[in-house]
């Protein structure tokens, strides 16, 4: 059947849609299998691994990707055996589902761009398909449903032309949901052949009395197919709720027809029916009509399908469970919704709400003047106002931000796979272990972290972690330990990579540095910054250029990734014992709760979340050394303390009592000396132009109500920044090192 | 004799409900004038679906009740395909004639 204009542009606005939905159930096959070698007997882990499978195919099927289908309908079959209890799950078999699901997810991405199989890419699924089959068919042949109802009886596994009964009765708003029983039928056809099919003509209600929207269907044919029950009931599962569907198993005698005419009462015309299409012939058929008419001649009238049930003794018990089946069926489809529970979710275009967010920001600006001006008018009324409208933008602010935030798990999981494979590339034995997965960050973070994160991942499975053999040797155990841990920390998201391996040989590190150039040969720096070397471009010290890492072209493109979201990167290690990679992120890139402080005639803001607490009113009579740092008493204990004015060399002089922000970077604390506390400020983050990019201790900027320029502090960098080493008296902070 | 009735070039769920008043006027007509058999031409069907046959059956369906014979006529590959696929043959008459006949 063509497809009209019409529906041609559905599909092309549809596709995209179906794309994203069918990945999320792809990912979701991966997460399920991998957990299923866990726990392989696991019957609801395989109840929605088939669940994904199916509903990817029929997915397809609708926008008639075939491709697709015809592929993923092999998965289906062997996810069935499994869930029958036909096969067991073995490594090789589990390895076989995962490339199998690389290969959906290949066909899936490839149907978006209508591109042809390559001669490559078509043998590549061919042999998937053979080895699908074998696996498939390895499965002892047994009973297909191994169910109470046994009504209808089982077909032996593996024959070709059996033939099936089915009796669909298409409901009321099969159209209106969108179905097309003709289209069903064909899709069922080519699972075998239909001899013969007959359409209940009475069934449709004349032409004046009919909505032609609401459909009348029903038909009944034979199927000649060799597909199992499971299958061919799969051909109806987006009309289930609405389809009365009846199948009658080959083999099946004319009592087994008894039953369908019994669950069918209000259907009168069902027996002509059934002899039409050649199910039961006419003499069975009126024999059971006879009998009925001389019971009901008698006064007993009953039903034609119990007359033929007690004639031929079958027990009602047997057509009793096979409705069960039936309801039971109906209710599983109906109940089971597919993972990741998608009812709960409302699909956004990220591009709507980054458009959300941007006026978001300018009204928490606009808000900030208003409420200035308020203060100037110095109306009561009109200040409390102001400050209403400003809790609401807050909390607005809050919420909307939070839109974006999506937990780091979701990324996490999928490196699963990636160290399931890389270590067995490897021949190292890894366990992963997950923390904080439900740590949430920033939509747009955590898309860019990803690839840094599996490139640190992957290092640390090549050259972190050694061969079980090699850790025996150690005193270790033989399997090494892999964590990936998240967790939130002052206004920043802090993820490590923890590897308990070999650790980074120091040596070699300062070796290769000598040798590149990087340090001047002879001299050693001290120890952490030997470990920051590694992030230096060009350098490697793996010996073997290995397909993963060892081309030194990872760390620093890391580092580089990691800093262009803001963030940091640091690295500890200790030989023998394992490394511990720390990456610091922002926790959103867009507006923040900030400390507003001023220096001369300038101002700057201070992330809220790095800010501590606040020494007022310090005499400024403290010595500063060249550099303008000194030290400040606070409970007891030192704190470092940097003026701002001197570091950034601002001008103005200097007023009599200042006042100290503690700040906290990691876990270190340190004081700025700043002129005045304007207090706390919704921070609008404008980032920097490329011209400051070389500024240091800054991460942005901000516009303040009455429409001055405020630069927002980092705390790290700021940190490192005034601990510095000396370059010269002068020094302007503006220059890179 | 009463005209035939032109059956349109898409016979589906989406046209359905536009049809619906014109075939009926068209049946009534019939009744009025007592006619006994009328001609339904299929030629230029060429979109069809489940909900379009489903009307063709409720109009021989509505015809057979007022005693009227409609014969289709010229019936287009895609119409005779999907009488075949759903088991309308029989009701519609549908024959293979020399012309027009499916491949």
């Amino acid at each position: 059947m063509s497809t009209s204009a019409q529906d041609t542009s559905f599909i092309a606005e549809a596709l995209p849609a179906f794309i994203s939905e069918a990945n999320e159930q792809i990912e979701q096959l991966e997460q399920l299998l991998l957990q299923l070698e866990d726990a392989p007997g696991d019957r609801e882990l395989l109840d929605a691994l088939f669940r994904c499978a199916h509903t990817v195919k029929g997915s397809a099927g609708i926008f008639g990707l075939d491709r697709v289908v015809a592929f993923t309908h092999h998965v289906e079959t062997l996810l069935d055996r499994l869930r029958d209890g036909a096969l067991q799950l073995t490594p090789e078999l589990s390895t076989l589902l995962l490339q199998s699901n690389d290969q959906i997810r290949a066909l899936v991405a490839a149907a978006g761009g209508a591109l042809d199989d390559t001669d490559e890419a078509l043998r590549v699924r061919e042999a998937l398909v053979q080895r699908l089959q074998a696996a498939s068919g390895a499965g002892p042949a047994g009973p297909d449903v191994a169910h109470a109802a046994t009504a209808i009886a089982a077909p032996a596994a593996g024959d070709a032309g059996r033939r099936w009964h089915l009796s669909a009765r298409f409901g009321a708003d099969t159209f209106r949901n969108g179905m097309d029983p003709l289209a069903i039928v064909n899709y069922v056809r080519g699972l075998g052949s239909i001899p013969r099919i007959v359409c209940d003509a009475s069934a449709v209600p004349p032409l004046d009395a009919i909505d032609p929207e609401s459909c009348h269907l029903a038909f009944e044919f034979g199927l000649d197919t060799p597909a199992t029950r499971d299958e061919i009931e799969a051909a109806f599962s987006f009309v289930r709720d609405d389809c009365a569907l009846h199948l009658i198993a080959p083999g099946a005698s004319a009592r087994d027809f008894a039953a369908l005419i019994d669950a069918m009462p209000d259907n009168p015309r069902l027996g002509d029916i059934l002899v039409a299409v050649g199910a039961i012939t006419r003499v069975q058929l009126n024999e059971a009509l006879q009998r009925q008419a001389a019971l009901s001649d008698a006064g007993a009238a009953a039903p034609l399908g119990e007359i033929l049930q007690a004639r031929s003794g079958v027990s009602p018990q047997v057509v009793d469970a096979a409705l069960q089946k039936q309801k039971q069926k109906k209710q599983r489809d109906a109940g089971a919704s597919a993972p990741g529970e998608d009812n709960r979710f409302i699909r956004v275009q990220a591009d709507r709400l980054d458009a959300v967010i941007n006026l978001l920001g300018e009204l928490v600006i606009a808000s900030a003047g208003a409420s200035m001006l308020a203060r100037q008018a110095r109306q009561g009324s009109l200040i409390e106002a102001n400050q209403q409208i400003g809790s609401l933008v807050e909390e607005i602010r809050n919420g909307t931000l939070q839109l974006r935030m999506v937990p780091i798990g979701e990324t996490f999981s999928r490196f699963r796979r990636v160290v399931r494979d890389t270590a067995a590339e490897l021949g190292k034995d890894v366990l992963l272990l997950v923390v904080g997965a439900e740590t949430e960050l920033d939509k747009s973070v955590v898309e860019r972290i990803a690839d840094p994160l599996m490139h640190l991942v992957r290092n640390g499975l090549d050259h972190g972690l050694e061969t079980p053999a090699e850790r025996v040797a150690a005193g270790k155990p033989a399997q090494g330990r892999l964590t990936l841990s998240a967790c939130h920390e002052s206004g920043s998201i802090l993820i490590r990579i923890v590897d308990d391996g070999r650790g980074i040989d120091r040596d070699k590190v300062l070796a290769r540095a000598w040798e590149r150039g990087l340090v001047e040969p002879g001299t050693v720096p001290p120890d952490a910054d030997i470990l920051k070397l590694i992030f230096e471009p060009g350098f490697s010290t793996a010996e073997k250029v290995t397909n993963l890492s060892g081309r030194g072209v990872g760390m620093d493109v890391v580092r580089r990734n990691i800093e262009a979201l803001r963030g940091s990167v640091t690295i500890a290690s200790e030989a023998g014992q394992g490394s511990c990679i720390e990456i610091r992120l922002p926790l959103t890139l867009a507006i923040i709760d900030g400390f507003l402080i001023g220096v001369g005639a300038s101002k700057f803001i201070f992330p809220l979340d790095a800010v501590v607490e606040v020494i007022e009113n310090r005499p400024t009579a403290t010595a500063l050394d060249a550099r303008g740092r000194s030290i400040v008493e606070l409970r007891g204990q030192t704190l470092p303390v940097v003026s701002l004015r001197a570091l950034y060399g601002l001008d103005g002089p200097e007023p009599e009592r200042c006042s100290v922000v503690v700040i906290k970077s990691g876990a270190q604390r340190y004081g700025v000396r700043v002129d005045t506390l304007l207090g706390q400020h919704q921070t609008v983050i404008k980032p920097l132009g490329r011209m400051f990019r070389s500024l240091r201790g800054m991460s942005g900027s901000s516009i303040l109500g009455n429409g001055e320029v405020a630069l927002i502090f980092d705390a790290n960098s700021l940190g490192e920044l005034a601990a510095a080493a000396p370059r010269g008296a002068h020094q302007r902070v503006g220059e890179t090192s | 004799m009463t005209a035939a009735l032109e059956l349109p070039p898409e016979l589906t769920i989406y046209t359905v409900g536009e049809l619906h008043a014109p075939w009926r006027a068209w049946l009534a007509a019939l009744r009025e004038s007592s006619t006994a058999t009328a001609d339904v031409h299929a030629a230029a069907v060429e979109e069809l679906d489940a909900a379009g046959l489903q009307l063709l059956v409720a109009l021989f369906n509505g015809a057979a009740q007022a005693q009227v014979a409609l014969r289709l006529v010229d019936a287009s590959r895609a119409l005779l395909a999907g009488c075949e696929a759903l088991g309308l043959t029989p009701l519609l008459g549908v024959a293979r004639d020399t012309e027009g006949a499916a491949a």
